[in-house]
């Protein structure tokens, strides 16, 4: 195939339509429709809070830890739970003309990114209002593991999107997978109730790395290690690239099987 | 100068499984079970240019392979063999009435179908008015598009395509679209692109758009480019063939065999 004609594309503006429109038709463009994105979490936080703060009574940062794990996780399942369907949802767009099909992958994400700026504010003031208020070097950090978060988003995102295509039901067999990581990830128990030698598997599952960290640096004041930063930063690189990759071999074919 | 746009031997073939698996689930529980697949060859060496400022014209019947050629000369699909070489930017008007989120109102599908053919938002934003009024939408503008009629909606499509178009404009069956009106306009708006040294492709069955709008033309037939030749040639070429007159028994593309698609 010879390379797309020489000419100046403004796929700014494509992006941005995409991220109004998906707004748009997700919230019925309208502010009222968005706060239903926030009250899903919270009222998951409010029904945990009462069951578990009972067992877990003696922690007295279960609260906050719980809130964050609950909204660093529906970003992470709402993220990829829209990107898998992603290309075939805009299917309509891109059996029309050609233009790189990962923007709407990517875009894709934009709704659960909203979703997460609002709850970081939210939690941030939160913290400073009750003289909580998270160093710059943590505020830092933690913006760092949500750009991980959204590489790990995107790069499942990438690589779902065109496998989707060909495997109609593995949105389904991403729905248990999920299903199953919600406790796999320790968003309703504190991981130290686990005994440590487990501890290395969970952390292989990307969310528990994500929450974890992020907790540490908004909730504990505590910065974890260099060598914990590396390995979030490899699993991060793995997951982007890996999904990336996929999505190069598949993608060239990918509107055949829309 | 060299041709604008170039196909060189291209060639496609799609693989018709004796059972479909679409799904996890079937792949898995197909694994014991071999499933045979028949391959459908749609296009088959097939090569021509395009010259800058020409329109070029394709015939065919239905099923010969002309939708699929035009996906590939859009670059919507890969062939799996040969290459196009494009020297411009291209703008396809394929699949219409259904390039569209049913969710949407006129002015936002305009702007994502406008946006993905590479126009800026400043661009759409003052060419909406007139993309409206080209296609008569203008009382519907905020209506969405699920309340569109078929012939509203490829209305849309055609007032869009042919504002965003550049240099190489690609239409599955031009002026098939709404009233004589409308039909009327698309020609005008056509002469004037053709007229301002634009090059275009035209997929028609029509006979008399081939003649008046083609500086040239392709019948194609079971995957081959069996005539070329002017307008007329090539829409008396098809009539014959539509009628099996022996004019028309260029050399017959090869059935579809158990050859393995690249």
């Amino acid at each position: 195939m010879a390379d797309a004609p020489t000419r100046r594309h403004h796929w700014g503006g494509l992006v941005w339509t995409l991220v109004r429109t998906d707004f748009k038709a997700r919230y019925h463009g309208t502010v009222g429709g968005f706060v239903w994105a926030l009250l899903k979490p919270f009222t998951m936080f409010l029904v945990l809070l009462g069951v578990f703060s009972f067992i877990f009574a003696s922690d007295p940062v279960y609260k906050r830890n719980l809130l964050l794990g609950l909204f660093l996780w529906d970003f992470f399942a709402e993220g990829t739970k829209v990107g898998i369907i992603s290309m075939h949802q805009k299917g309509y767009l891109l059996t029309k003309t050609r233009f790189p099909s990962w923007i709407v992958v990517v875009t894709s994400a934009s709704n659960a990114v909203i979703t997460l700026a609002v709850f970081t504010v939210a939690i941030v003031g939160f913290l400073a209002l009750t003289g909580r208020t998270p160093s710059p070097v943590e505020l830092v950090l933690y913006l760092a593991y949500l750009v991980a978060a959204l590489l790990i988003v995107a790069g499942i995102s990438l690589a779902g999107s065109v496998l989707f295509l060909r495997y109609r039901d593995l949105n389904q067999v991403w729905d248990v997978v999920t299903q199953a990581g919600f406790f796999v990830a320790p968003i309703i128990y504190p991981l130290n109730i686990l005994p440590e030698r487990f501890h290395f598997y969970l952390y292989l599952w990307p969310p528990t790395a994500i929450i974890q960290f992020s907790r540490a640096v908004l909730v504990q004041h505590d910065i974890p290690t260099l060598r914990a930063h590396l390995m979030l930063l490899g699993m991060t690189a793995v997951v982007f690239t890996a999904g990336a990759a996929i999505y190069r071999r598949f993608a060239p074919r990918a509107v055949e099987y829309i | 100068m060299a041709p604008i746009l170039e196909a060189r031997h291209l060639s496609k073939r799609f693989r018709i499984p004796s059972v479909k698996r679409s799904t996890v689930r079937e792949h898995v529980l197909g694994m014991l079970r071999p499933s045979s697949t028949e391959e459908l060859v749609v296009l088959d060496d097939v090569s021509f240019s395009v010259e800058r400022g020409e329109t070029l014209g394709i015939m065919g019947r239905n099923g010969c392979g002309k939708s699929t050629l035009l996906k590939i000369l859009s670059g919507i699909y890969m062939p799996d063999t040969g290459e196009v070489i494009a020297r411009g930017p291209i703008t396809p008007i394929l699949e219409l009435g259904v390039g569209w989120n049913p969710e949407l109102d006129a002015i936002d599908n305009i702007l994502l179908l406008g946006s993905v053919m590479g126009m800026s938002l400043k661009e759409l934003r003052q060419a909406t008015d007139e993309i409206l009024a080209f296609a008569e939408l203008e009382r519907f503008a905020n209506m969405k598009l699920q309340h569109y009629s078929s012939g509203m909606a490829s209305r849309l499509a055609y007032a869009v395509a042919f504002r965003a178009v550049r240099e190489i404009l690609i239409l599955d069956e031009i002026f098939a679209v709404g009233d004589a009106g409308f039909r009327e306009r698309c020609e005008s708006r056509f002469r004037e692109l053709h007229s301002s040294g634009h090059t275009a492709i035209v997929v028609s069955h029509d006979p008399r758009t081939i003649k008046t709008f083609c500086d040239r033309a392709l019948l194609v037939d079971r995957g081959h480019v069996v005539v070329q030749g002017d307008g007329l040639t090539v829409a008396d070429a098809y009539t014959a063939l539509l009628t099996h007159e022996p004019a028309a028994a260029a050399p017959t593309a090869a059935l579809p065999e158990a050859v393995p698609a690249s």
